[in-house]
């Protein structure tokens, strides 16, 4: 068996007296599509920043590639909350996603090369922006500037593409692109999505978790009503009428 | 009017002011691009305790000033990196704080304290020989540092959480940013003074914004309203035969509602 691209093993966070994220442990494998869904505020954000190394855990370690390293993450492509960004920073399509390069370049002063450019290039055809490479972010819309944030990651040839709530400020048609978009790079990296909405989860999905502040899970890519009422505390038919219907099964959270 | 380009205070007068304008375009995008002002409006009140220390210890008060800025520079950014809530309650302690040190320091040293005024207001045309050498120099450290760093401080101010993940040393480069602002800061009380400080270096990097769309193009237009800023104010002061500092930034200050008005037409019709 390959080692997890990701391994979450017993992580505890306390943040301002509140435990936000109590024994959460998960493992992501090589071209697995790993969905974890949960309500807001339910710790989605902090274990992907613990995951990204940007909050260090109360307890508990995470593993990229077997490995525990800072360093490591450059193998992560992170794809943040869309209204994170400053869409009226002074920078064009290419200049941002050729940043995504830096993390790759060690001498000093940083500065791109033939193979980062050409990556460049090749990320902006994958996600068709390619066309608007000169142009400013802030005049594209909500679906380039998308498409754009994961161009961004994909130029660091990632091991895994981490996706944080991607389908909140986009409208449908954009919605199913964006899809169609992670169905081709599925074959090329491990993809975790987070998201608090249990209508958008595909069936494409391999595997899917719960998340309130521990994690439900069984290891397959069913959402069952008694994971559901565990995360989100509520009867279950208030919430799950987006969700299929799927076998149910006992639930258990994962060791 | 062109004759007093034959007075050499009136040629330093526009050295100053041409130099502290680059400095300001450069600087004052990243402070306008990461929202910077409040900090950098704290940085340069906290550069009156270093004033008052100047005069305390009878050394120039610009050398207590840049070692009062760079401290209070980096405390600021150390608090921000660290405690992340109420930054702005921090910013304003250090701001009083400051200010609050400076005015002891003066009422200790005995005596008249000198051009006390003129650190508070600037006056551009009372600049001596040997601080336009030094602000050159300033200058030409802030150039070689920026574009030595252009890409690394684009990460960290467009998305520092983004190049954390990318392993840059993130924090480091914030702290050298806030240096590079505390040091202009010190560029700019001698042109406009302490409390007018933030205008100059805020006002001509937010009009380029409006009209440009990469950090270097930013940069380089802010550097020529700066430079067109401060040549008129100067102009116009010795016209009118009224304080340089202040006609400086009216005559920025003026630019940037023009320049919101004219936007706001464009984007009406």
């Amino acid at each position: 068996m390959s080692t997890p691209v990701i391994e979450v093993d017993d992580v505890w966070v306390r943040l301002h007296g509140q435990t936000v994220l109590e024994a959460v442990s998960l493992a992501v494998n090589p071209n697995e599509f790993y969905a974890i869904i949960g309500p807001n505020g339910g710790g989605k954000t902090t274990l992907l920043r613990v995951i990204l190394g940007l909050l260090a855990p109360s307890r508990g370690v995470v593993r990229i590639l077997g490995r525990t390293e800072k360093e490591m993450r450059k193998d992560l492509g992170y794809v943040p909350q869309f209204r994170t960004f400053d869409f009226e920073y002074p920078i064009t399509v290419r200049e941002m996603v050729l940043s995504g390069r830096l993390g790759h370049i060690t001498r000093f002063p940083r500065r791109y090369d033939e193979e980062d450019h050409a990556r460049a290039e090749q990320a902006l055809e994958t996600m068709q922006i390619a066309n608007l490479a000169d142009r400013q972010i802030r005049d594209l819309s909500g679906g380039e500037q998308q498409r754009t944030i994961i161009a961004r990651a994909l130029v660091s040839d990632p091991k895994v593409l981490l996706l944080d709530e991607p389908t909140v400020y986009v409208d449908a048609p954009t919605e199913a692109q964006f899809y169609r978009i992670l169905d081709r790079l599925r074959t090329r990296m491990a993809i975790v999505l987070v998201t608090h909405d249990i209508g958008v989860i595909p069936e494409r999905v391999n595997r899917v978790a719960c998340l309130n502040r521990r994690l439900y899970t069984h290891g397959t890519n069913e959402i069952t009503p008694d994971m559901l009422e565990a995360a989100y505390h509520c009867p279950v038919d208030l919430i799950a009428h987006g969700v299929p219907h799927r076998v149910l099964s006992e639930h258990s959270r994962e060791e | 009017m062109l004759e007093v380009l034959g007075f050499e205070f009136f040629r330093n007068a526009l050295a100053a002011g041409i130099l502290a304008s680059v400095a300001c375009g450069i600087i004052g995008t990243y402070v306008v691009v990461r929202r910077m002002v409040s900090v950098s409006g704290g940085i340069s009140h906290a550069a009156f305790g270093g004033i008052g220390l100047g005069y305390y210890l009878g050394i120039d008060p610009l050398l207590g000033a840049a070692g009062f800025t760079v401290a209070s520079a980096l405390g600021m950014g150390a608090l921000q990196l660290r405690a992340r809530q109420q930054m702005d309650t921090l910013i304003g302690a250090f701001w009083a704080a400051g200010m609050a040190i400076g005015i002891l320091f003066v009422y200790l040293t005995p005596g008249f304290a000198p051009d006390l005024f003129s650190y508070l207001f600037g006056n551009i045309l009372l600049v001596p020989q040997g601080d336009i050498l030094l602000m050159a120099v300033l200058v030409i450290i802030i150039i070689a540092v920026v574009a030595l760093l252009y890409r690394e401080f684009q990460a960290i101010t467009f998305d520092p959480d983004y190049a954390t993940v990318m392993n840059l040393p993130v924090e480091r480069l914030s702290l050298l940013l806030l240096v590079l602002i505390a040091l202009t800061v010190v560029m700019l009380i001698r042109v406009v003074g302490i409390i007018l400080v933030i205008a100059l270096l805020t006002l001509p990097a937010a009009i380029s914004r409006l009209y440009t769309t990469r950090i270097w193009t930013m940069m380089l237009l802010a550097v020529a309203l700066g430079i067109a800023f401060s040549v008129t104010g100067i102009g116009l002061s010795y016209i009118l035969n009224v304080p340089s500092g202040a006609t400086i930034i009216l005559v920025s200050t003026l630019a940037y509602a023009g320049a919101l008005g004219v936007e706001r037409l464009r984007q009406g019709d």
